[in-house]
């Protein structure tokens, strides 16, 4: 791995800044069990990017406000309670892959690789993407600063939310968008399949080996970190992208710990 | 009777539309109060405390409360896998007054240490929730009232399934509250614990009747309140509610 040069820089920096979100909202999407969720906002933005791609508009913006319309969807869907969440969200998972093929395979000329938009490259990151990067990671710490106590009080026993005075809707929502927004900003590194293994994976694997919120959130923005530098070094060493190289690397890394977990006598973290 | 710290007037309301969940409830408590609520499963104990809480949609009729109640939830509705610690769930009891950018303060950390201790669970603070036994976690989440510090307590079956040390401690709880000028109401389906206490409050999907134990627990009352649920045991009346599911 060349150090000097600047894709490789810039790649680093982007798997660095990306650990922050990862850690502190990929720790909130697993308590509260969103990871699902968080995996189908950022598959459907498949559709906006390959749009963008032909389109020549910023594949950020398409993918924000496909990944916002899908949000509208699910909502929508889930309104009348005759539709279950996770039904909603794998119905429109598959809607928008299925759209997102069709357009690019005969409806629009795509003008990157389809499975650079599906799995990420870590070679074509722009400084614009690395700011963004930034921005997100910044608005995350704001975001969570903020509501923690709501998601908390709300996560553990929803029923008494508004007797503790807070106000559970509006923070889920929030949760719900800067789910959304991390996604976006993870695209272009990991790809449409694979924001899971940023927003879910890391969080995930520290989950099993603490039963402190303060440990979860710092462990898991350690471990993304590591595995986001790990991954680059791997791309970059077998020419693969760093969606599949990290996606190898953090289930390793969670297939070892929950196995080791299993092993240690009374390891059921509560 | 002093003034009354809650009083509800002709309350009816439901979440589905047109129908009513619970209807025509009209009682009030006052400060030193503890009313037992009674009623079968789904006859509308915890309906009334949402309509309490501010989260029923109410259709006729209002609510008059000094402030925020605290509410104590039964403990199988709190998330054992979730990564807090006694300490931690009791410091929810301070959210309320704790704005988003400060910590929660100095004051009401020794606060919930204290409502820890008050409930017994002092050595307890730093266990996860989930590795506490039931009556336990009823315990803690009654410390997590005492440290919202209402005046009035709206509590769902504390004292359902918990072990005796448990039942006592939470009693004695009521007791000082009581004597500190709190109104509880607390759902039960225990009538004998019940007569025990100030007022009785019987829900069947309306309100049956209110008043003090001895002039409501006749068994008129109890055969409305409960249908055919109520088995009269030699020295007492109690219900059996548990089995039974009046949708």
């Amino acid at each position: 791995m060349d150090l000097a040069a600047p894709y490789i820089q810039r790649a680093l920096l982007e798997m660095l800044l990306l650990a922050v979100p990862a850690g502190v909202l990929g720790s909130w999407i697993v308590l509260r069990r969103l990871a699902f969720f968080a995996h189908a906002v950022g598959s459907a933005s498949f559709p906006g990017l390959v749009l963008a791609s032909a389109w020549g508009i910023a594949p950020q913006l398409a993918a924000l406000a496909t990944a916002l319309g899908f949000g509208a969807a699910q909502e929508g869907l889930t309104r009348s309670r005759r539709l279950a969440p996770d039904a909603a969200t794998g119905l429109l998972l598959v809607a928008a892959l299925a759209i997102g093929i069709v357009l690019a395979s005969d409806v629009v000329e795509v003008g990157a690789e389809v499975d650079t938009l599906l799995f990420g490259s870590l070679i074509g990151l722009k400084p614009l993407d690395v700011w963004l990067t930034a921005a997100v990671a910044a608005g995350a710490l704001v975001l969570d600063a903020a509501l923690r106590r709501t998601w908390l009080a709300t996560g553990f026993e929803p029923g008494s939310a508004r007797a503790l005075g807070v106000k559970p809707e509006r923070a889920d929502r929030l949760l719900l968008a800067g789910t959304a927004v991390v996604a976006v900003v993870a695209l272009d590194a990991v790809g449409a399949l694979l924001v899971a293994v940023v927003l879910v994976v890391p969080a995930a694997t520290v989950r099993l080996l603490t039963a402190r919120l303060r440990t979860l959130r710092l462990g898991a923005v350690g471990l993304a970190a590591a595995e986001g530098v790990a991954a680059v070094w791997l791309a970059d060493a077998l020419d693969v992208g760093a969606g599949p190289a990290l996606a190898v690397i953090g289930g390793s890394v969670f297939a070892l710990v929950a196995v080791a977990t299993a092993l240690r006598p009374q390891a059921v973290p509560a | 009777m002093s003034a009354a710290a809650v009083r509800v007037s002709g309350l009816s309301g439901g979440y589905a539309p047109g129908t009513d969940a619970l209807r025509d409830v009209e009682f009030a408590a006052g400060p030193g109060q503890i009313v037992g609520v009674l009623g079968p499963n789904g006859g509308g104990k915890t309906t009334l405390f949402r309509a309490l809480l501010g989260e029923l949609p109410v259709r006729r009729g209002d609510v008059a409360l000094p402030g925020r109640p605290a509410y104590v939830p039964q403990t199988e509705r709190a998330r054992l896998d979730f990564p807090v610690s006694a300490l931690d769930v009791a410091l929810m009891g301070a959210y309320a007054r704790t704005p988003w950018y400060r910590r929660v303060a100095r004051a009401d950390r020794e606060h919930a240490a204290a409502a820890l201790g008050r409930v017994g669970l002092a050595e307890h603070a730093g266990a996860a929730f989930g590795t506490l036994s039931g009556g336990q976690r009823q315990r803690v989440l009654i410390a997590r009232a005492l440290v919202q510090d209402a005046e009035v307590l709206l509590l769902d079956e504390p004292l359902s399934g918990v072990d005796g040390v448990s039942a006592a401690r939470i009693e004695a709880v009521f007791a000082e509250l009581r004597g500190a000028g709190r109104t509880l109401l607390v759902a039960t389906h225990d009538v004998r614990q019940a007569a025990e206490w100030d007022r009785v409050l019987c829900l069947h999907r309306r309100q049956i009747e209110y008043g003090a134990p001895a002039a409501v627990l006749g068994p008129e009352t109890l055969r409305e309140t409960y249908g055919g649920e109520l088995i009269v045991l030699p020295g007492g009346a109690r219900a059996v509610g548990v089995g039974h599911h009046a949708h």
